[in-house]
């Protein structure tokens, strides 16, 4: 019920159109991974050349050691939950769920065992003799999952499932999914273009843009130290500050660059690469606000998100520059307030101009 | 306030009654004028064209119509034809709409649209060519002469080609992943799917078989092969229409009964393939 997934210099194109270029990959058995990435950046290409619903023009895919990628897919032991879930709309749940056992002919008690245990795990015996017309969303994921495990796959695919569910049920529906996988121990793929399903799912994150992987980390890793400047942007809520750099030299942590005639960071990335960087990246977490005049650079409040725990300060610096910064509690400061902010260079990031990432020695938690 | 607006909405309801029930009896007046006329004796009718609004009503039309030895095998005729119509084109055009919706095949767009020229093409325009072949291939006067012209249904593939693109593609994918063959996909998930389509298809197919007249009439020239309404219409003599209008009207009444019967049982897929709700 586990396989380990090796993907090796694949590449795929829709008519002239490259979606995927030169990707490899590999997924050990048991791991929980969630292919993160914009729309239109391959991940769910990849995800179908897997289950054998896309050709693999360039390169080899593996499950297990064997290679799988010239197999049809019901050959391959994967199952896949599609993101409309695909019921068979005039078969029962119960149809639904036996009709890939009995096309390689198990025997009817193994697949009436099976059906119960899967019914049991995911709360839907009562729902066996009924139609997905008449099931909600809900449990329409549910029985979709449902047909997935009863055929007892080496791997789970999951192509943005949650999409279609309400906030509420895509909540519980994710940590359902967790506990799943806790229990069944296989390894799970799962596409998305929602960075908190990712962050909270995943055993590991692979990010994709641009028909290649970005990076390939666990989740914090992602967080912490984003391997490029479109990781730093795509992850995390707020979407993490970027200041162009006009200056850089050595200061007393490591690089002290300047964002502007005021605007001056000290932040701990080694000094060697003054010469690369272009742009600095910080999270709202690491910015502060304080009084008018106490801080590094004063601006204007121009938005304030309260989201009861916290309030998100947008503020505009009297250089016109934006930034967004993080005020634990509920603060009393208003819009048009005016402020200072504080720059945790410790946890400031640097990007050269092609993206990437240079990050600070004590960056990392 | 809402008392007036729910009088005036009763008030429009009895209008819009009203004139649905006159419009019925519109309707209807042809329908019920035969059926009154097919219970007349010949005789009375010519004598007093009035005598159908009171009694004698008498059944001797329809014995003598029951007492044509040939009817029954006319039915028969008209039965095999539209039954082997229905099915052929259900078939034909199913397999060809899966093929068309789903398969990539070099030409797939061409050749679909000189599918769709057959829609455009009219019956008279090909008669003389079609009646030569059948005839080389002696097929007149049997039951593929008069079925195979109607097989090659554009319309049929045009409506079944265009449910099943409408069917989620997403549905091959998942049977395809429960290790059904193609086969078994178009089978067990696909078709299934189709019912409303196929009912549509299926009962226009059947009324158009069975009320056809036009190649029935050239291609069966023996008595025996005659479907229900070349038959009738070969009893219809001048006498006839003249001065024997009750057995004509029964006529009319005995040859519409199979399809009113139809239309009792399939009312509800006829409603919605007139609607052309059935196509999503």
């Amino acid at each position: 019920m586990s396989a380990e997934i090796e993907i090796r210099n694949v590449s795929k194109s829709f008519g002239s159109a490259k979606v995927l270029e030169n990707l490899s990959l590999s997924i050990p058995g048991h791991e929980f991974v969630v292919f993160l990435g914009p729309s239109g950046c391959g991940k769910s290409t990849l995800l179908r050349m897997i289950a054998g619903l896309e050709s693999v023009e360039d390169g080899e895919i593996l499950i297990n050691g064997e290679r799988i990628d010239h197999l049809p897919p019901g050959q391959r032991g994967v199952a896949m939950v599609f993101q409309s879930y695909a019921l068979y709309p005039h078969m029962t749940v119960r149809q639904n769920m036996t009709f890939g056992l009995e096309n390689i002919n198990v025997a009817k008690d193994v697949i009436d065992a099976r059906v119960a245990d899967a019914a049991r795990m995911l709360e839907i015996g009562h729902l066996l003799d009924r139609k997905p017309g008449q099931l909600s969303g809900g449990q329409r994921q549910r029985v979709a999952i449902g047909r997935a495990v009863v055929k007892e796959p080496n791997a789970f695919l999951f192509d943005e499932p949650l999409s279609n569910l309400d906030a509420a049920l895509r909540t519980r529906t994710r940590i359902e999914l967790a506990q799943l996988h806790q229990r069944l121990r296989s390894t799970m793929i799962f596409v998305t273009h929602d960075q908190i399903e990712a962050m909270t799912l995943a055993d590991r994150i692979v990010v994709m843009n641009n028909k290649k992987i970005e990076q390939i980390g666990a989740p914090m890793e992602i967080y912490d130290r984003p391997a490029t400047r479109f990781v730093a942007g795509f992850v995390g809520t707020p979407q993490m500050n970027f200041l162009d750099v006009t200056a850089a030299r050595p200061g007393a942590l490591g690089l002290s660059v300047a964002c502007g005639p005021k605007l001056s960071i000290d932040t701990a990335v080694a000094p060697d690469v003054a010469g690369e960087v272009a742009s600095l990246g910080i999270r709202a977490e690491a910015v502060s606000l304080a009084a008018p005049g106490e801080g590094q650079a004063d601006g204007v409040i121009d938005v304030l998100e309260r989201l009861g725990d916290r309030s998100l300060a947008h503020v505009r610096l009297d250089d016109g520059q934006m930034v967004v910064a993080n005020e634990s509690g509920q603060t009393r400061l208003g819009v048009g307030a005016r402020v200072a902010l504080r720059f945790d260079g410790t946890k400031a990031h640097l990007f050269d101009g092609a993206g990437k990432a240079y990050h600070g020695r004590e960056a990392a938690p | 306030m809402s008392s007036g607006l729910s009088n005036s909405r009763s008030f429009g309801d009895r209008v819009i009654l009203a004139l649905v029930i006159a419009l019925s009896i519109v309707m209807l007046a042809p329908a019920l004028w035969v059926i009154a006329l097919s219970f007349k004796d010949n005789a009375e009718l010519m004598a007093n064209p009035n005598s159908v609004f009171h009694p004698p009503y008498i059944i001797q039309n329809y014995i003598n119509i029951v007492g044509t030895s040939a009817v029954f095998r006319w039915i028969l005729n008209s039965l095999i034809v539209s039954i082997g119509l229905t099915v052929g084109t259900l078939v034909l055009s199913s397999l060809a709409g899966y093929g068309f919706a789903r398969l990539n095949f070099p030409g797939r767009d061409i050749l679909f649209v000189v599918v769709l020229f057959g829609l455009a093409v009219p019956e008279q325009a090909v008669l003389v060519a079609r009646h030569q072949i059948f005839s080389i291939l002696k097929f007149h006067n049997t039951y593929q002469g008069i079925i195979l012209p109607g097989l090659s249904s554009a319309f049929g593939v045009f409506l079944m080609t265009q449910y099943f693109r409408a069917i989620p593609k997403e549905l091959d994918e998942a049977a395809m992943l429960d290790n059904a063959s193609r086969f078994r996909v178009f089978w067990k998930v696909l078709l299934p799917l189709t019912l409303p389509a196929q009912a549509t298809l299926g009962i226009f197919t059947f009324l158009g078989a069975w009320n056809d007249y036009f190649w029935p009439l050239i291609s069966a020239t023996k008595k025996e092969m005659f479907t229900l309404t070349v038959g009738m219409a070969s009893t219809q003599t001048n006498f006839a229409q003249s001065e024997g209008i009750g057995y004509l009207m029964a006529q009319a009444v005995f040859a519409g009964a199979p399809i009113f019967i139809v239309y009792l049982f399939f009312q509800k897929y006829i409603v919605t393939a007139v609607s052309g709700a059935a196509v999503r």
